[in-house]
């Protein structure tokens, strides 16, 4: 049985048992080169749930403010290793009530990187295909078609993934994936060591050059399943105007730079951000870099442990030094 | 004890009123604004914000005020009721709008007014000294540190060596943020 067919057998068993009022997971976008999350209330269409390698979003963010209809609803969703991580950041900080949430874990062995397949192709993709574990098909809509291996095509967060499985879930889709030694090896950083070897001035024109294409869409505050103050968010605050409503790349970095210190501790850089910036952005990075540090300073793992609470909500006598 | 501290404030005011108003502001509205309105980064004095908590600091700048220990006047203090009230946004905010350093000041840890303000606040001040890093502002122009009320000499120091610091590197021509 496939982990797909896991996915609709523990979607329709849980709607037709009434625990949950709906469920969340991936369905076909428009042609089969794009997936969406989707939204299923009746057991009888659990069969446009799908698990592919283009499966990327992050469902947690839809559980991530009061957004269910009614308030009380209760939600099945499927959840990635990364996925699980940031749903048990939110549990954590008690964001979430664990009582209504039904949490399907899918063992994930790498998501692709949609934009990585479109920047080789001129045209349109319309088909994506996965005939077998590691291979990727891309059909475009003139009918060119090219094969590339899963492994060259991943998303870079997927290259350094150390929690392929869900850290939290009632149900698994499927055997476990094989699991990094994590005692071993910390996290590997070396993806932002090019920007911290880079001089001050260098550091400054490269944020200056990046972030003045930033347009204030607010696409990663919305999709960031970690982000949840958004209804009273200081970046859209007209009165104080803590954030000036000019864009540019010193207003724009200023709005990055808060959220990621209002993510600090939660943010598990899971990429979502990074993948939702319309201008492509690496905000990714500026994460990556915060968790390192945070990590450096305390050895957390942001959304590892579920009776852990996280760093800047408490203080250890014993071993903080800071600034002695 | 409260009426004490109000006058103590007024006085630390007045001190830094008098010196800020003969150094930094006239300056700036003349030929040093004239310069760096050019684009040059001429010779303007450097401006510094000051983040400090009004029980431990704030005080503390009072006592090197009433003791007459010579400061550089580039200094803008603003008084928060605690460390812990400081959100990093504060320290980027002043990078934004062009300060060319920030000194965030509070009690010493253990002497918080408000007993763990401080512990809390360190936490989040050694990941915003490394952020700021990160962003290519260099470190002498950001530094939290802990000055007592009693501490006026200290005081003196810190921001003499803060400012020496950063009129070493001259006024801020940033970038980005």
């Amino acid at each position: 049985m496939s982990r797909q067919d896991h996915i609709r057998e523990f979607a329709a068993q849980a709607l037709a048992d009434g625990r949950v009022d709906y469920f969340i997971g991936w369905k076909q976008g428009y042609n089969s080169s794009e997936v969406v999350p989707a939204f299923v209330k009746d057991p009888a269409d659990v069969d446009q749930l799908i698990w592919t390698p283009l499966c990327h979003h992050n469902l947690v963010t839809f559980i991530k403010r009061n957004m269910p209809d009614p308030a009380d609803a209760k939600i099945g969703l499927c959840v990635k290793g990364c996925d699980s991580r940031t749903l048990v950041a939110l549990l954590q900080e008690e964001l979430v009530d664990k009582e209504k949430l039904y949490v399907v874990g899918v063992p994930c062995d790498g998501i692709v990187d949609r934009r990585k397949l479109e920047k080789e192709f001129a045209d349109e993709l319309v088909d994506i295909a996965f005939p077998e574990r590691g291979r990727v098909v891309v059909t475009t809509g003139k009918g060119e078609t090219r094969e590339f291996a899963q492994d060259d095509v991943l998303l870079d967060v997927c290259g350094r993934c150390r929690y392929p499985n869900a850290l939290y879930a009632d149900d698994v889709a499927g055997p476990l994936e094989a699991e990094p030694d994590r005692e071993e090896s910390g996290p590997d950083w070396s993806d932002i060591a090019d920007f911290e070897n880079l001089s001050d001035d260098e550091k400054q024109a490269a944020l200056e050059r990046v972030y003045a294409t930033c347009i204030r869409c607010f696409a990663c505050v919305h999709v960031c399943p970690v982000c949840v103050c958004w209804d009273k968010c200081v970046n859209r605050s007209r009165e104080p105007e803590l954030v000036a409503q000019k864009v540019g790349a010193k207003e724009n970095l200023l709005f990055q730079m808060i959220h990621m210190f209002h993510v600090a501790g939660r943010c598990t850089s899971c990429g979502a951000c990074d993948r939702a910036c319309p201008v492509e952005i690496p905000l990714y990075l500026l994460h990556r870099k915060m968790n390192k540090e945070i990590y450096d300073m305390f050895g957390f793992e942001p959304g590892t442990k579920l009776d852990e609470k996280p760093v800047f909500q408490l203080f250890d006598l014993a071993t903080d030094h800071f600034g002695d | 004890m409260a009426d004490q501290t109000t006058t103590q404030a007024n006085d630390a005011a007045v001190v830094a009123g008098d010196t800020a108003a003969a150094g930094t502001i006239d300056a700036a509205s003349g030929a040093g604004a004239a310069v760096a309105a050019d684009g040059a980064a001429g010779d303007r004095p450097v401006k510094i914000v000051g983040i400090v908590c009004n029980w431990c600091s704030y005080a503390g700048a009072d006592t090197a005020g009433t003791g007459r220990f010579k400061q550089p006047p580039n200094l803008r203090l603003i008084r928060v009721p605690c460390t812990g009230r400081v959100d990093p946004l504060f320290a980027l905010k002043a990078f934004e709008k062009g300060a060319d350093g920030v000194l965030i000041s509070g009690c010493h840890p253990g002497d918080c007014h408000y007993s763990e303000g401080n512990y809390y606040a360190r936490r989040k001040f050694e990941l915003l000294e490394r952020m700021i890093h990160h962003l290519g502002i260099p470190k002498e122009r950001f530094r939290w540190t802990w000055v007592s009320a009693s501490e006026g000499q200290r005081w003196q120091q810190v921001v003499t060596e803060f400012v020496a610091g950063v009129e070493k590197l001259g006024p801020r021509e940033g970038r980005a943020l």
